[in-house]
């Protein structure tokens, strides 16, 4: 029925926090993670001096309370992306993390990107997987420069195609066309571990609520069945 | 399928409004989400300008006023002591503990200024942290002249240690003659 699928949709947008992701962190578990850490002065990118909160002895120092807004911004949109049932692939092409990554990928159920991305992926997926593709339907950059210190080609390629990206976004990133953007620490273990955590556990819940909801409306529509014909044997699911 | 892949051009938002707007492309999944919860800034291509002339840093440097108590101590002490064990989240280093320590000392305000340096110093010993003065070595040329400057000031510092020696022996001989006397029947180490 074409009007509880539109129910099913509309409500969630609704709330501002439909999915409740602002418990997942606290400013104290951003820093204990050492999120704030940049880089040096010298490796600072133009377009990230807005997210910069100061300049410790030439070590960039990042804002923690814009990150706490864009990290707030950034896991509800990929929680209602993963509601609504979008493909998500995460994509980092930082060796150190990339197990992290795709075993994370894995425990959601959804597909991650960690090794040499080709040049016609994205742009050219109907000639090289064959017609009838699905893109995915959203990026998640868990480090968006690739091995040799330059923006990931996925970035722009997703940008063509159309296709929003959330990433994270350290001082020599350039964040421009990141539709959401987490200015955030992507070198250190215990930062990576955070992300990966809070978007593992995002996209679960996110996906939790949509069966629970949908289990909910198959349990409605088949009592307003059953009270408009004589009740017949219960539990027929 | 028709799309638009000019991502220079406006935000990814912005095109795939205005090809809905036309039809030839039906509502992606992520569409109303971007127009419920949109993000701080829209995700515009911008081009990255090298700035010439002078430029001016618009990130402020970090500094407290603690800053000058640890750079005092780190000139003459050197790195402290212990090294930083960063794996504890509560951990204080030796710098810390003097900065607290000096900021105490100046709340009671007993001490001058000029003293609560070295106060401070005396009072860590007191607490068991031994604090190593960082040695002079740094000299860049070596003149005769300071070579035998150099020379006599370390003669005069010898002779003065060798005469404090002196006199702490001549002074533990006179208030301990019994433990020489068992000193001189035990084998000398």
């Amino acid at each position: 029925p074409p009007d509880l699928e539109d129910k099913l949709l509309t409500e969630p947008l609704r709330h501002p926090d439909f999915f409740n992701v602002k418990e997942l962190f606290s400013l104290k578990d951003l820093f204990d993670a050492r999120v704030h850490l940049g880089h040096k002065k010298g490796c600072r990118h133009q377009f990230m001096e807005p997210y910069i909160f100061g300049c410790r002895l030439d070590q960039d120092i990042i804002d923690l309370d814009q990150t706490m807004q864009h990290l707030q911004l950034a896991l509800n949109f990929t929680a209602h992306v993963a509601y609504r049932k979008g493909i998500i692939l995460f994509v980092s092409r930082n060796r150190q993390f990339c197990h992290l990554v795709e075993s994370t990928a894995r425990e959601c159920g959804e597909y991650a990107h960690t090794r040499y991305w080709q040049g016609g992926l994205l742009t050219n997926a109907h000639i090289q997987f064959g017609p009838g593709i699905r893109l995915p339907d959203l990026l998640i950059f868990l480090s968006s420069l690739n091995n040799v210190f330059e923006p990931h080609v996925a970035i722009r390629d997703a940008a063509k195609m159309n296709i929003p990206t959330v990433g994270v976004v350290d001082t020599n990133c350039n964040p421009c066309l990141i539709t959401y953007p987490i200015p955030g620490n992507d070198d250190s273990p215990t930062s990576m571990e955070l992300y990966c955590k809070l978007f593992k556990m995002t996209i679960i819940r996110a996906k939790n609520k949509r069966k629970q909801i949908e289990v909910f409306q198959d349990l409605q529509s088949q009592e307003k069945h059953d009270t408009s014909r004589p009740v017949l044997a219960e539990g027929q699911a | 399928m028709a799309g638009s892949r000019m991502q220079k051009t406006g935000s990814v938002f912005s095109r795939t409004r205005n090809l809905l707007r036309i039809g030839v492309i039906e509502k992606p999944l992520w569409f109303d989400v971007y127009a419920a919860f949109p993000p701080l800034r829209e995700p515009l291509y911008r081009v990255p300008r090298p700035r010439y002339g002078k430029v001016t840093d618009v990130v402020p440097p970090i500094f407290y006023r603690e800053d000058e108590v640890r750079a005092k101590f780190y000139k003459i002490y050197g790195s402290g002591p212990k090294p930083f064990d960063l794996s504890q989240p509560k951990y204080k280093s030796i710098c810390q503990r003097f900065v607290e320590k000096y900021n105490e000392l100046k709340e009671e305000g007993k001490i001058e200024e000029e003293n609560l340096f070295e106060e401070t110093g005396k009072a860590l010993l007191a607490s068991g942290i031994i604090l190593q003065r960082r040695g002079t070595d740094k000299v860049a040329q070596q003149d005769h002249q300071d070579a035998e400057a150099r020379d006599s000031v370390l003669h005069l510092q010898l002779q003065t240690v060798l005469e404090e020696l002196q006199e702490k022996k001549e002074s533990q001989e006179e208030q301990t003659p019994e433990l020489k006397e068992t000193q001189k029947e035990n084998p000398s180490s």
